[in-house]
């Protein structure tokens, strides 16, 4: 026991060292910003992308020396908090757009319209910039990187043997026609659609633009929850797509995206709908010869969905705005963001930045069908709103997906959605 | 000794019930091993097998090459080891105290200990959070020692005072008799008793800070500090993505130190939940 005792003692003694030796920020010389990058990337590619993006940076630029700090995906929101609250936080942050008005409102973000150079806000579309710029009194808080779609996947071979035609983006499905596929390919116990409704709340309410439907409006001077006519609408037509058309395979509610594609891949549906960034598992996970494609979105009064790119913003704790704008330009160079975006399969904020993208894969049509969405992505009101968060986490997506369970009326849904936004807003 | 057929029968019962339930509890560990053997494309299968029909190196490849995994389990093991260290010095003394002195600081003290474990994690992070930045110990091992050693001391020490008091007085009387101070009672007698308890709570300890996610998530940024919980959790994606075969493979190297240690002092352990477990 003496033994055990002393020789985990000289391991502590040992380890103290090493642990009294590691130090958190990089050695300060004289004339040498030193500048963080809290960043969430994950995806292998994307990560080297990253990482290649700094490395470089810091070779040309020895003066202004770039870190990164990684965050996990998951738990962003907390992370950034903490360090916002405690005075701690990265100089540059990623985060999305949805995700900043309340740092922004809190003031931790820096307001960057002076800092943005000319060349990179043209490259950019409006409606993103529409998504981080947060008017007179706080600016613009974030630049845009890139963003998502939700697309259809589909297993080219069993649409060509029921001799269906794959939408182009000139012209692309609409709702009416993407149901009359999958009732189509509904046979033998298979479905035509496989769709991992787990956490629904971001699909329901992005596709439900398709028709208008905003589910938050400002009426006298309070933004109130509606659920009307273009609102019902998405919510309707994906029930019955599940439980009148039978169309869409009902286990599917209470799976992630990426569980259902283990049927998808074994031919046991035919379509899926997915985030376009699920391409990537396409690749990388579909069995040899799996004939798949991304169609362009789907169209209901129009191909609308919500705009809610990646942002790169400075935090208003840090020293070195200007210097860490000077990054973030650099990083978002048509190069640099075609090199982030390919590897997260998410389209770049830059139009150019896309070309590239389109040039630079053996997926042309994918890509270009991905890339299409870019001038249908609009604003969506609920984006702005600071409740938004804790009433999709709380209310929406627990209600969503009960009614799409069929444990749920619509009418109780409604209640239940607007009760519920009505008490967290306050 | 003669046994019946019906014994007989009643034996190859209960052993066969144990096999499936051994094989229960190993079901986890064995499928993780199996995933950690899997090619993506198998990882996806309608119809998934244990046994990898195309077995891969690959995700233990990619768990040691590229993504640091060792630096991480080294990180771990560092901050794991002291903590349980520093947690017995303090708890052994602070136990013994607890344990012998009935007064009201003692019971007040017992009281707050309990209390103590009542407060949500959520709830001390950001005032803990300051604190930390205050001495500079924010992203540093040095700050996440001294909070995974606060947040274990209090079961630590609850644990440690249930087999002091297993402990007979008389054997201090006797020392006292002999011209004994507490502090050489505490070092030359109770310490050496109490050694099956100290190797329980240094267990418990190492696994608990071994495990332990949401600390290290908000007291570490820099990527040379990382503990493996923070690594591990950085192949679980977006909306459920998640890089399964090289989690697979990185979870169970990372369980490999917890099993060594736990195979090197089973013996220690066993003594020790005895121990604890009647009042002298």
């Amino acid at each position: 026991m003496k033994k055990l005792l002393r020789a985990a003692v000289a391991v502590a003694l040992c380890a103290a060292l090493g642990a009294a030796s590691a130090q958190a920020r990089p050695s300060t010389h004289k004339g040498v910003v030193n500048l963080t990058l809290a960043t969430y990337v994950w995806q292998p590619t994307t990560v080297a992308a990253m990482n290649g993006i700094v490395n470089s940076w810091n070779k040309t630029h020895p003066s202004i020396q770039v870190s990164i700090v990684p965050v996990d995906v998951n738990s962003v929101h907390d992370k950034l908090l903490t360090s916002f609250v405690g005075g701690s936080s990265a100089d540059i942050v990623h985060d999305e757009a949805a995700d900043i008005p309340s740092f922004t409102q809190a003031g931790y973000l820096a307001n960057m319209n002076s800092l943005i150079p000319a060349s990179l806000k043209a490259e950019i579309p409006k409606t993103l910039w529409n998504t981080v710029n947060f008017g007179r009194k706080y600016g613009i808080t974030g630049v845009p990187i890139m963003t998502q779609t939700y697309n259809v996947f589909a297993n080219m071979d069993l649409l060509k043997s029921a001799g269906i035609k794959a939408p182009t983006s000139t012209n692309p499905w609409t709702w009416a026609q993407f149901r009359a596929a999958a009732k189509k390919l509904t046979s033998n116990g298979n479905f035509g659609v496989c769709w991992g409704l787990k956490s629904p709340t971001a699909t329901i309410q992005t596709l439900g633009l398709n028709w208008g439907a905003q589910w938050n409006y400002l009426q006298k001077g309070k933004w109130n929850l509606v659920v009307g006519a273009p609102e019902q609408k998405i919510l309707t037509t994906m029930h019955d797509m599940i439980y009148s058309d039978q169309s869409v395979d009902p286990a599917g509610v209470g799976l992630s995206g990426s569980a259902v594609l283990p049927e998808f891949f074994a031919g046991k549906c035919a379509m899926t709908v997915q985030g376009n960034y699920q391409a990537q598992g396409m690749i990388t996970q579909s069995p040899k010869g799996f004939n798949w494609a991304m169609f362009p979105v789907l169209k209901g009064d129009t191909e609308n969905q919500a705009a809610d790119p990646q942002t790169l913003s400075i935090a208003t704790q840090s020293q070195h705005k200007a210097e860490a704008m000077q990054f973030i330009a650099y990083a978002l160079n048509n190069s640099n963001m075609a090199k982030l975006s390919a590897g997260d399969w998410l389209i770049p904020a830059s139009a150019d930045a896309a070309k590239l993208v389109v040039k630079s894969t053996n997926h042309y049509g994918s890509w270009r069908n991905a890339i299409s969405a870019v001038p249908d992505l609009v604003k969506a009101n609920w984006e702005a709103l600071v409740p938004y968060a804790q009433w999709k986490a709380q209310i929406a997506t627990p209600a969503f997906r009960s009614y799409l369970s069929n444990q749920l009326s619509l009418q109780d849904l409604i209640t239940q959605l607007v009760n519920g936004w009505n008490q967290i807003r306050g | 000794m003669i046994v019946s057929p019906r014994q007989r029968s009643m034996r190859v019962g209960q052993y066969s019930l144990l096999c499936l339930y051994m094989l229960f509890l190993a079901f986890p560990l064995l499928w993780m091993l199996s995933v950690s053997f899997k090619g993506p494309q198998e990882l996806v299968q309608l119809h998934p097998h244990v046994f990898p029909s195309q077995p891969t190196f690959g995700n233990y490849t990619d768990a040691l090459e590229h993504n640091g995994l060792l630096h991480a389990a080294w990180n771990s093991f560092k901050v794991s080891s002291i903590t349980a260290i520093l947690a017995v010095f303090v708890a052994v003394p602070a136990a013994y105290v607890l344990a012998r002195q009935q007064g009201l600081i003692s019971k007040a003290g017992m009281g707050w200990i309990l209390l103590s474990q009542m407060f949500p994690l959520i709830l001390i992070i950001m005032p803990l959070f300051l604190v930390l930045k205050d001495l500079h110990a924010i992203n540093t091992h040095i700050g996440l020692i001294a909070t995974y050693l606060v947040w274990t001391l209090p079961f630590s020490l609850w644990m440690l005072q249930s087999y002091v008091r297993g402990i007979p007085p008389q054997l201090e009387e006797a020392a006292m008799v002999d011209g004994a101070g507490r502090l050489t009672i505490l070092r030359t007698i109770i310490a050496p008793l109490l050694g099956p308890g100290i190797v329980v709570v240094a267990l418990f300890v190492f696994v608990q800070c071994w495990n332990e996610f949401f600390f290290a998530l908000v007291l570490l940024d820099s990527p040379n500090l990382q503990t493996l919980s923070l690594l591990l959790a950085r192949f679980v994606g977006i909306e459920g993505i998640v890089r399964l075969g090289p989690l697979a493979a990185s979870a169970l190297l990372a369980t490999i130190p917890s099993l060594l240690i736990f195979a090197f002092i089973q013996r220690f352990l066993t003594r020790g939940l005895l121990a604890g477990a009647v009042k002298g």
